[in-house]
């Protein structure tokens, strides 16, 4: 695109063809809908900021745009055409690069390489590198970006921030490639840099605005407010508003990320009863561990849900995963009834009992190819065993009462645990603790990530059936509805501290608001 | 939560059709082909042979394709629980070998207890291996590869670098070759041991681990099983069947020597992915490697018999390997083939 046709295009910007168009986009994971349906349009030079919480389907989008995930269904337009592409080099071809959350640059090579990587064109004579070439198209990249240091850099050497500047510079060379102005994809780019860092991202953001179109994904809500022209949000894989965030705060943007108000039936709040004891199950005193979290203490009664909200960072899945064995703390005690207790795998965590039901079940809370009745007694094998032996006609009658009570949609108890839908493996994810009577303590991580409304319910129910047996639980959720709606005590961190604790009592419960202030 | 019995059971018909459904878009029939797959193999193998060479089917010529096949089995049934769990044991052969030589060695002067030393020395080699494979995170090919080296060697030092025959105590081995009416007690030992870990791997907790650990080690270390204790064990048992394969076989020929059982490692291996059990871990069985180590014995009969140079045996074994790895493997798992 020439010069005068970008000044037109940019004059008539309502009525122009959107640089990207995405239609009725939809994917599915193994029991998962990912993407629903999906339709946005990215214009001309503008930064589209797309929010969601985990889950949402935001990152899923991004990887189909980005050419690393194949759409089921649903086609994307690029500039006016539509484009079928299947791998990054051809979304790269079409113009689309994504600055990936995860770094991909190769540490040991230098920038000028890193850069090239994969188009190297005339910088290579006989299979021989022309070094001077090569860093001369390289530092007219690394100069869109305004970068302080040489293209002839070892890529180790540099911080995290410059390094980030080079995946930027390496998406930008597709300018060049398709002879138009590129559309640069960020995912999360904000997520590991210092405060200054992150000014520094936003002024290349700002300069990148004039020859390129950006979606910008962030959890930080204020990031996405400050740096887009326009917001997207998504819920439960479809593009539910379009915000204008001149006219828009983080408390209406976090209350259309969560979707529908509290809903007192859909959670069962009024079976939420106070805890059945007043001696702490379980107390976590002075836990630390340095650049994780730093002095976390708080205590889970029988009978009680304490929820943890923070924002990604805070700290609240480390301490989940320390509780749990598969993470040591450096200082700080967790206490089971009174008794301290010192974990060093997961084993000995389920020893004490304490349970753990994963967030990503279908890789870590079942294994697929056993059978349900296999899945159920992993952890507890003790439970059905005769002597030395396994009495397997014992284990079946086990999974068949658990699969009755749960009501687990199965064939049979000898069906592959991998066949059933993501709430039945959740479920089955669920039992496999719940057959203890020595459990004592349940550690929930998004326990309805990936379910569709009627298995949430399902589960929402179970919590509160297990909380008036007297089980400690302490959750991690999806959604701050979620755990407010669900817990009786709500704690808050941010960055590796508990910043406030919430009392959520039945018919008392915070609003979001409330707990959003704090999170961030 | 709990639901009438009327009603649970109508969702239980209603899932159990949609759970069906799914079944049949994988094509119920390329399943079956597969699971079946060693069987039709092995069935096709012996009509060829045999329509080459009548004679493969006498009473004769059966036994001594089972004796052959026994210390095969063994080494197989090592390989079988490791691979299952998602490793390679490269040294069982060599272990083997160092074994047969300790064997020819002791059993002179020390009888029954130098058979007892043998198994424990055997399973303690494979133990450590599995102990630095899983401790220090080393992959199993690399630290069996490097006990290759050390128990080829160690093999060649203890023997002089010669065969070392066997004439004295051997009423300690005697009781394993023979027959037992028709059949030959060397396969009858083997079948027989096989048989006691198989129903182990059903009804012994370990079992279960090495399933769960073979198919998602993430899921089953927060089960709570110590995925090193599991490894260790098999890379002992891998140990102790390398073991029993070296017994058998100076039992047969009475005599050990450092590379006796050497040229079984290609077989071993193609053995159990040829019956099935997955390379990438968590899928197959010992029925499955029974089957496997029936199918390489008859195809070293049948090099034979075809009248094919005894020298492209190993062209076959490796040709064996890889058609049967492509056909078996679970690329779910892997995300970059090295």
């Amino acid at each position: 695109m020439n010069a005068s046709a970008q000044i037109e295009a940019e004059g008539s910007a309502a009525s122009a063809t959107p640089v990207v168009r995405v239609e009725g986009i939809t994917k599915h994971f193994p029991g998962v809908r990912a993407l629903d349906n999906v339709t946005l349009e990215l214009h001309q030079h503008e930064v589209l900021g797309l929010v969601g919480e985990n889950g949402s389907g935001k990152s899923t989008l991004l990887k189909i745009l980005a050419g690393v995930t194949v759409p089921d269904r649903g086609r994307i337009v690029v500039r006016g055409k539509p484009a079928t592409y299947r791998s990054v080099a051809a979304a790269l071809r079409a113009g689309i690069g994504m600055v990936f959350q995860e770094q991909a640059l190769i540490p040991n090579v230098t920038v000028a390489e890193n850069i090239l990587l994969g188009a190297e064109d005339n910088t290579v004579r006989s299979g021989v590198y022309r070094w001077r070439e090569l860093n001369r198209r390289a530092q007219t990249q690394l100069a869109k970006v305004n970068a302080q240091f040489e293209p002839s850099a070892l890529t180790e050497s540099l911080t995290f921030a410059e390094r980030q500047l080079v995946e930027l510079a390496k998406v930008l060379r597709i300018e060049e490639r398709i002879g138009g102005d590129p559309v640069i994809l960020l995912d999360e780019p904000t997520t590991v840099l210092e405060r200054e860092e992150i000014e520094t991202l936003f002024t290349q953001i700002d300069r990148l605005r004039a020859s390129a179109s950006i979606i910008f994904v962030s959890h930080r809500l204020d990031e996405v407010l400050r740096v887009s022209d326009r917001i997207y949000v998504m819920r439960d894989g479809r593009c539910v508003a379009e915000l204008d965030p001149k006219t828009s705060d983080i408390h209406a943007l976090h209350l259309t990320m969560v979707g529908r108000g509290l809903s007192d039936s859909y959670y069962r709040e009024a079976d939420q009863h106070p805890p059945t004891a007043a001696e702490p199950r379980l107390s976590v005193r002075g836990l630390t561990l340095p650049r994780h979290y730093e002095d976390v203490a708080f205590d889970v009664l029988p009978g009680e849900v304490v929820g943890i909200a923070g924002v990604q960072g805070s700290g609240r899945e480390d301490v989940c995963r320390t509780l749990f064995g598969a993470l040591a703390p450096k200082a700080g005690k967790i206490l089971l009834d009174g008794r301290a207790v010192r974990f060093t795998s997961p084993a000995g965590a389920v020893k004490a009992g304490v349970g753990y039901v994963p967030a990503e079940r279908r890789l870590e809370g079942i294994i697929g190819p056993m059978s349900v009745s296999e899945n159920m007694t992993l952890a507890h094998i003790w439970r059905v065993m005769r002597g030395l032996l396994i009495d397997r006609a014992g284990e079946d009658r086990l999974a068949r009462e658990w699969i009755d009570q749960l009501s687990i949609k199965v064939p049979s108890h000898r069906a592959r645990a991998g066949n059933l839908s993501g709430g039945n493996q959740q479920k089955l994810s669920l039992a496999k603790w719940l057959i203890s009577d020595r459990l004592k303590v349940l550690v929930l991580d998004h326990p309805t990530r990936g379910l569709d409304v009627g298995a949430k319910a399902e589960v929402y129910a179970l919590v509160r059936e297990l909380a008036d047996r007297g089980l400690a639980m302490v959750l991690l959720a999806d959604t701050l509805e979620e755990t407010i709606a669900l817990s009786h005590r709500i704690v808050v961190m941010k960055d590796g501290r508990i910043v406030d604790r919430i009392e959520a009592p039945q018919g008392a419960k915070p609003s979001q608001v409330t707990v959003v202030e704090k999170m961030v | 939560m709990l639901k009438s019995t009327s009603e649970a059971s109508a969702e239980v018909r209603d899932s159990a059709t949609r759970v069906k459904r799914a079944g049949q878009e994988r094509s119920v029939i390329l399943q079956a082909l597969f699971t079946w797959m060693p069987v039709l193999v092995l069935v096709a193998l012996v009509v060829i042979v045999s329509i080459k060479n009548p004679d493969f089917l006498s009473k004769r010529s059966l036994q001594a394709l089972t004796v052959e096949a026994a210390p095969l089995l063994f080494l197989a049934l090592g390989q079988t629980l490791v691979i299952m769990i998602g490793g390679i044991d490269l040294s069982v052969a060599a272990l083997a070998s160092f074994a047969s030589v300790l064997l020819a060695l002791w059993l002179p002067s020390l009888g029954l207890a130098a058979v007892l030393f043998v198994l424990m020395i055997t399973t303690a080699a494979g133990g450590i291996q599995g102990y630095i494979h899983a401790k220090a995170q080393v992959p199993s090919f690399v630290v069996t590869l490097s006990g290759l080296g050390i128990f080829a060697s160690a093999a060649l030092m203890a023997s002089g670098a010669s065969t070392l025959p066997v004439t004295e105590n051997l009423k300690w081995l005697n009781w394993m070759t023979g027959m037992l009416g028709p059949i030959p007690r060397d396969p009858l030992v083997a079948v027989v041991i096989v048989a006691v870990i198989a129903a182990g791997m059903r009804w012994l907790p370990i079992g279960r681990y090495i399933l769960a650990i073979g198919n998602s080690e993430v899921a089953g270390l927060l089960s709570g099983i110590r995925a090193t204790k599991v490894r260790i064990f098999v890379f002992g048992l891998s140990g102790l069947s390398a073991g029993l394969a070296a017994t058998l076989l100076v039992a047969e020929i009475q005599s050990g020597a450092p590379s006796l059982l050497n040229a079984l490692l290609l077989p071993t291996i193609a053995a159990v992915v040829v019956g099935g059990t997955a390379i990438t871990g968590g899928s197959g069985g010992l029925a499955r490697t029974m089957l496997g180590v029936l199918i390489i014995s008859v195809l070293r009969v049948g090099i034979a018999v075809m009248g094919i140079n005894p020298s492209y045996e190993q062209v076959v074994y490796g040709a064996v390997i890889i058609a049967a790895v492509s056909l078996t493997i679970d690329r779910s798992k892997i995300a970059i083939v090295k």
